[in-house]
C-alpha cells in the first residue's frame, strides 16, 4: 500500500481549493513533507486527559501523511488507547509508525526539524518557532498559538473529550499550514487556511458523577470513520459501558486509513464490524453484523441508535422504523453535520430531506470526520446521563478550519419541512399548517 | 434647498432597498448587500461567488438561525430577511438528486390522465425541465396508442419531441404513467423506460389516476447504474412538491 493509497480522500478533498495544475504526487508529498512535533513534560503525561489528547493528535497527523516527531518522556499509559495496545505511552505511540498511511512516521525528537511545534498544557518550552498549546477542560478545549506557560495549566481533567477537541483543533492547523504551501485554484480562498492563533469549542458542561454508566443497547449504523470516532471517543470514558449491534458489510479497504480511528494498515482486508467489535470488547459488547441495516434479520432497532453512515436513504429507513432515539453524525467537506432525533422532535429526514445519488467518491479528513464522530459520541452520553441537548442545539454545523471566527461552529433548531421523505409527526404538522 | 431633501429622500429610500446580511461558509463569514426585491437565486449566487465557490455550488442553500431553508423562489422581503441577519450557506441536505415540481404539475398531470384515458385506459406524461437543473416546469402529453392495459409512444412524435428538447436545451426528468389497479413497474416499464440513463425516475399512478391529484399511492423509482429499478419509499424522496 502506498501512501497515495491511503490519501486518496484527503487528497480529493484539498482538491476543493489547490490548483488543477498540480498533480496528486505533488499534493500527496506535500503533506508528507510536514514534519510536526508534539511536546510535552512528565506532570502533563500523568493524567488520562492528557495522554489522551497526545495519542488523539499523533493519530489524527499520521492519518493525513504527516511526519510527526515525539518529545515526551515515557510513561506507562494510565487507562486504554485503543487502537493501541496498553503499554508505555511513547513505546506504543512509535508503534503507529507507518501503521496508518504508508510513509507516515512516529519517531523520538532526536534530529528532528518541525515546521510546527504543539505543546501540551503548561509544558515548558521555549522557542522562536511555529508553536500552539493544547489545553482544556471536561468538555471544551482550545488552542493557543506561543501562550506563555503560566496562562495554561496541566492536563488534569476527569473526562476526555476537551483532550480530543484541543487534539482535532491542532490536526486542523497542521493541515492548514500544509495547505498554505500549496497553490491555491482562487486566492480568495487562503481565508479558510489562515492560521488560528486561538481556536476552542465547547460542547457545554455535563454534570456527571464519576460513577460507572451503562449506556444500554446500542445500535450502531456503520462501521465507517464517523462511526469508528464516536467509539473511539466513547472508548476514552472508561467509565463507561454498553453492548448492542453494529451494522456494515464493508471490507477495510487502504483509502479508509485517512480517517478511521480504530483502524491500523494491518487490518485492510478485515471485516470492518469484527474490526470494531474486537477493538471495542470487552467494556463494549457489539454484536457484529456483517449486512446493511435494515436487513432481513435486523428486526426492530434498539431504543438508541447511532447513524455514521452517509448514504442518505438509509438514515431515513432508520428512522422510519425507530421509535427511539438517534444521533446522525455526517460530513460535507470541511463541515460536519452532528443531530439527534426522538419523537418529540423534527426527523432526520427534515434536517437531510435530499437524497444523493451521485454515489461519488466522498472527499474527506482525519480531524473532519472526527469532528463528526466526537460530537454525536458527546450526544450519546448526554442523552443517556439525562442531559440531552435542547431543540435550539438539535443540530450542530461545525466547520473546523476557522474555529477562530465566531461563527464557524452553530447550534441550531432543526426545522420540519413538509417535504421530510420520513414524514414525521413534526412534518405532518407542518404540513398541516401551511 | 428642494433638491437636498429630495436627495436625502431618494437615498433613504435606497438604504431603505438595500441592506447587508451576513453569510457564514466554511467557517468564515462576510457582509452581502441585498435588495428587497431581489430573488434570492440572486442572492444565493451572489454568495457563492463572494467565497470563490467552484465545488457543487448547486448543492447549496441559504438557511436561516432557526434551521430553515430560505426558498429561492421567494424574494428578499418575502423570505424576512433583516439587516444585519445571519444566514448559513451550507449544502442542502449533504448532496443533491431531488426535482423541484411546479406547482402546477402534479394537478396537471393528473388532468391529463382523466381527460385522455377516462378511467378506462392507461396514459403516459412526461416531466420535462432545463437540462442540467434540478426543475420539472413541463408537462408533455405524447401521441400515443391507448388500452386498459398498456400504451405505446407514437415513434413520430417522439423524434419531434426530441427535436423540441435540443431546440429548448430542456430534458425529460420523469416519465409518469397510469395503471389500471395497483402502482408497481411492470417488466416491459422495467426495460422501456423513455430515458435509459442512471438517476432517471419513473412513477406509476394507481386506478388510471381516478383518486385525488397526489403522489401519496404512486409507485416511484429510481433507474440504478446497473439497470435495475430501486422502488423509492416515497415520492418525497425524490421530488420536491411546492
Amino acid at each position: 500500500m502506498t501512501a497515495l493509497d491511503g490519501l486518496t480522500r484527503t487528497i480529493l478533498l484539498s482538491r476543493d481549493y489547490v490548483s488543477d495544475d498540480l498533480t496528486d504526487d505533488e499534493i500527496c508529498l506535500n503533506l508528507q513533507s510536514v514534519r510536526v512535533l508534539c511536546v510535552s513534560d512528565l506532570q502533563n503525561l500523568l493524567s488520562y486527559s492528557g495522554q489522551t489528547a497526545l495519542v488523539t493528535l499523533v493519530s489524527l497527523l499520521g492519518r493525513m501523511g504527516m511526519q510527526v516527531g515525539l518529545c515526551i518522556p515515557e510513561v506507562e499509559m494510565v487507562g486504554p488507547q485503543p487502537p493501541l495496545t496498553m503499554g508505555p505511552l511513547r513505546a506504543m505511540l512509535l508503534t503507529l509508525s507507518e501503521n496508518v498511511i504508508a510513509g507516515a512516521f512516529v519517531r523520538r525528537n532526536l534530529g528532528f526539524q518541525p515546521d510546527i511545534v504543539f505543546v501540551l498544557g503548561d509544558t515548558k518550552f521555549d522557542s522562536q518557532q511555529l508553536f500552539w498549546r493544547l489545553s482544556g477542560e471536561d468538555w471544551a478545549g482550545s488552542l493557543k498559538m506561543g501562550e506563555t506557560r503560566t496562562e495554561s495549566h496541566a492536563w488534569r481533567s476527569t473526562w476526555t473529550a476537551g483532550s480530543m477537541i484541543s487534539a482535532a483543533l491542532a490536526a486542523n492547523e497542521a493541515f492548514k499550514f500544509a495547505m498554505r504551501r500549496l497553490e491555491l485554484r482562487d486566492p480568495k480562498s487562503q481565508i479558510f487556511f489562515e492560521t488560528s492563533r486561538t481556536s476552542s469549542f465547547d460542547f457545554g458542561k455535563i454534570a456527571w458523577s464519576e460513577g460507572a454508566i451503562d449506556l444500554g443497547r446500542i445500535d450502531v449504523i456503520s462501521a465507517g470513520a464517523i462511526s469508528q470516532s464516536a467509539l473511539y471517543a466513547l472508548l476514552r470514558f472508561p467509565v463507561v459501558r454498553m453492548s448492542g449491534r453494529i451494522f456494515d458489510d464493508d471490507i477495510t479497504a487502504p483509502s479508509n486509513l485517512n480517517r478511521n480511528m480504530l483502524t491500523l494498515a494491518d487490518d485492510i482486508g478485515s471485516t470492518k464490524v469484527q474490526l470494531i467489535a474486537d477493538a471495542c470488547a470487552p467494556r463494549f459488547q457489539l454484536q457484529p453484523i456483517k449486512a446493511r441495516f435494515p436487513d432481513a434479520g435486523s428486526g426492530e432497532p434498539a431504543s438508541h441508535v447511532v447513524i455514521g453512515v452517509d448514504d442518505i436513504p438509509s438514515r431515513w429507513a432508520v428512522q422510519r422504523r425507530s421509535s427511539g432515539w438517534l444521533a446522525v453524525g455526517g460530513t460535507s467537506h470541511f463541515s460536519i453535520s452532528s443531530s439527534d432525533h426522538s419523537s418529540t422532535k423534527p426527523c432526520c429526514g427534515c434536517l437531510h430531506p435530499v437524497d444523493d445519488v451521485a454515489g461519488d467518491i466522498v472527499p474527506t479528513i482525519s480531524f473532519v470526520s472526527f469532528w463528526a464522530g466526537l460530537a454525536m459520541a458527546v450526544r450519546l452520553l448526554r442523552k443517556c446521563i439525562g442531559q440531552e441537548y435542547g431543540r435550539d442545539r438539535q443540530h450542530l454545523w461545525l466547520t473546523p478550519l476557522r474555529l477562530d471566527q465566531p461563527h464557524a461552529a452553530m447550534w441550531l433548531p432543526v426545522a420540519p419541512t413538509p417535504n421530510c421523505p420520513v414524514r414525521c409527526r413534526a412534518s405532518l404538522a407542518q404540513l398541516c399548517r401551511s | 434647498m428642494n433638491d437636498t431633501v429630495e436627495k436625502r429622500k431618494e437615498q433613504e429610500k435606497e438604504n431603505q432597498e438595500k441592506f447587508a446580511v451576513q453569510i457564514v461558509y466554511n467557517g468564515v463569514t462576510k457582509p452581502l448587500d441585498v435588495e428587497r426585491n431581489q430573488h434570492v437565486t440572486v442572492v444565493l449566487q451572489r454568495a457563492i461567488t463572494l467565497f470563490g465557490i467552484t465545488q457543487n455550488p448547486h448543492l447549496l442553500s441559504l438557511f436561516r438561525e432557526d434551521g430553515s431553508l430560505i426558498p429561492e423562489t421567494d424574494t428578499v422581503e418575502r423570505a424576512g430577511l433583516k439587516p444585519g441577519q445571519l444566514l448559513l450557506l451550507r449544502p442542502n441536505a449533504v448532496k443533491g438528486g431531488v426535482l423541484k415540481l411546479a406547482a402546477n404539475i402534479v394537478p396537471s398531470t393528473f388532468q391529463v390522465f382523466e381527460d385522455c384515458g377516462r378511467g378506462e385506459c392507461e396514459c403516459a406524461v412526461f416531466w420535462t425541465g432545463p437540462a442540467g437543473d434540478e426543475i420539472v416546469d413541463g408537462l408533455k402529453h405524447p401521441v400515443h396508442e391507448r388500452s386498459p392495459y398498456g400504451y405505446h409512444v407514437d415513434s413520430n412524435w417522439l423524434t419531434d419531441f426530441w427535436k423540441e428538447l435540443a431546440a429548448s436545451e430542456c430534458s425529460v426528468k420523469v416519465q409518469v404513467h397510469t395503471h389500471p389497479g395497483k402502482a408497481f413497474h411492470s417488466a416491459t416499464d422495467d426495460r422501456w423506460p423513455i430515458i435509459a440513463q442512471d438517476g432517471f425516475l419513473s412513477i406509476v399512478i394507481p386506478d388510471f389516476a381516478a383518486g385525488p391529484p397526489t403522489l401519496s399511492r404512486a409507485w416511484v423509482g429510481r433507474l440504478q447504474a446497473n439497470g435495475n429499478w430501486q422502488q423509492l419509499e416515497s415520492a418525497q424522496e425524490a421530488v420536491m412538491i411546492p
